[in-house]
């Protein structure tokens, strides 16, 4: 039952993702939770969402634009983490999310060259006075996106688990605490925003606000704290 | 020659809706042109009751499109809008409408990617995320998730009888200062976000606190920022993914070397 609901999701989280709406159903911070969920791992997936959202906050999905699929690595690292604690498997989490982030790239070409022949197709028969072959195309799209959304989530899923048995307790599943995974992600993130943010002088006097305004409360929830 | 009624609010509601399959059939050659094809097909069937009319226009419209989801739906008001002069045959019509949509999807394009892709969607990500980190939990997931939609779904939803009312008009609702002004408030607070995360991670140390939290922070910071940069005259970029896989393997030994030393 676990895994046809994570094939569900992953056909959601793939569909999502460029084919229907782009709702950000799509992205790490609401895959992780959601994947966490479905698995009785909420908190695990909230983290390992926010990790890797912040990791991946600089994709830009424009126009053709190649990227890695964000949100299968997400569920792929929360299928992990609820394994166990995720933070005794960081750098074997982590490398299989990007791993399956890279196949997702993939899977998304082959379907975006698979619907070349489909958009074809449906021109040539317009072009013969079938006025209802844009729909029909349009579902062949979303349910061919959906399937193999969901066969990349439970393939990879399945993969990365078969994985984790192994190297669960060696040093290849490289722990690291949570305390220094949180801190690199807030590093990923500095840098994506710096990216996107930093380019012009008025970006540069609202970042340099932030970080007054952010360090001043910081320091003083710390000394109400204290 | 007969031409349907003007288009009523159901009609384009119903074509935001379809807006929302832009890209399923999402390819290398027509890139959204399917999906934007099918969208308006409710406004074709009222205003070309002939099929054979109707195909031929459809056809046009299946070419190739290619602009940002969410403010498509303006392209697919105005086109709408020009329909009404194809079917009543006015001269050079066609023509019109396809070098108008030639135009209009490269500025909605750029303006939408600006607004969405590079503005808004990494300013909430970057102040979800951080949030997250720093225990707000599911409350900032679904944050997140309400403001993203709050903006994109209704832009979208407008869309079409923004696009509708403007007809060829649209260029200068485009020219209008409010879209500069949107785009630079989301850069501004996206950058606010980003120097507080950075005062957050900061401040929030490593292993405690102290000028070694603060030092391995900094250090994240700038070796991912490094990672980021473009290498050599091709201006390859090595893949942040690794680099924060690098950065996790770096951080595991560190927790590993600390375990080993204490007591």
């Amino acid at each position: 039952m676990e895994w046809l609901l994570l094939g569900v999701l992953g056909a959601i989280v793939f569909v999502d993702a460029w084919p229907v709406g782009q709702t950000m159903l799509s992205r790490p911070i609401v895959v992780g939770p959601l994947a966490g969920t479905l698995l009785g791992a909420p908190a695990e997936g909230v983290f390992w969402g926010a990790v890797f959202e912040a990791v991946y906050l600089g994709i830009l999905p424009v126009g053709a634009a190649r990227y890695p699929d964000a949100g299968l690595a997400a569920l792929v690292g929360t299928v992990i983490a609820s394994r166990g604690d995720g933070s005794e498997a960081a750098a074997y989490l982590v490398a299989m999310a990007f791993a399956a982030g890279f196949l997702g790239d993939w899977t998304s070409g082959f379907l975006r060259r698979w619907n070349g022949h489909t958009a074809a197709s449906v021109a040539r028969r317009v072009a013969a006075g079938d006025l209802d072959a844009p729909g029909r195309g349009i579902a062949v799209g979303v349910a061919r996106g959906a399937a193999l959304g969901a066969a990349a989530a439970v393939g990879c899923s399945a993969i990365a688990v078969v994985g984790f048995e192994l190297v669960e307790d060696t040093v290849w599943a490289g722990p690291a605490s949570r305390e220094a995974l949180r801190l690199a992600a807030l590093a990923a993130a500095v840098v994506s925003a710096g990216r996107f943010f930093l380019k012009h002088r008025s970006g540069r006097l609202a970042w340099l606000t932030g970080l007054v305004v952010a360090a001043g409360l910081a320091s003083w929830a710390g000394g109400t704290g204290s | 020659m007969t031409v349907g009624p003007r288009s009523g609010p159901g009609e384009r509601r119903g074509i935001a809706l379809r807006s929302l399959f832009l890209q399923a059939v999402w390819n290398y050659d027509t890139l959204q042109g399917v999906g934007f094809a099918w969208a308006l097909l409710p406004g074709l069937r009222r205003l070309h009751p002939d099929p054979a009319r109707r195909a031929a226009r459809l056809l046009a419209h299946l070419e190739l499109f290619n602009s940002n989801p969410y403010l498509s739906t303006i392209a697919m008001g105005v086109a709408l809008r020009l329909e009404h002069e194809v079917a009543r045959g006015v001269a050079g019509a066609e023509g019109r409408v396809k070098r108008l949509m030639g135009v209009l999807q490269g500025t909605l394009g750029a303006l939408g990617d600006e607004l969405f892709w590079a503005g808004w969607r990494p300013a909430l990500g970057a102040a979800a995320a951080t949030a997250a980190l720093l225990g707000g939990g599911a409350w900032a997931v679904a944050a997140y998730w309400f403001f993203y939609n709050g903006l994109t779904q209704a832009v979208r939803l407008r869309g079409v009888t923004a696009g509708y009312t403007s007809g060829a008009g649209i260029a200068r609702v485009l020219q209008d200062p409010f879209w500069r002004r949107a785009a630079a408030a989301t850069r501004l607070g996206g950058a606010t976000v980003g120097g507080a995360v950075l005062a957050l991670g900061t401040t929030l140390g490593y292993s405690g606190g102290g000028w070694r939290g603060v030092g391995i922070f900094l250090g994240s910071v700038a070796l991912l920022g490094l990672a980021a940069r473009p290498l050599g005259s091709g201006g390859r970029r090595l893949s942040p993914a690794l680099a924060f896989l690098a950065l996790v393997i770096l951080l595991s030994a560190l927790t590993h070397a600390s375990a080993g030393t204490s007591p």
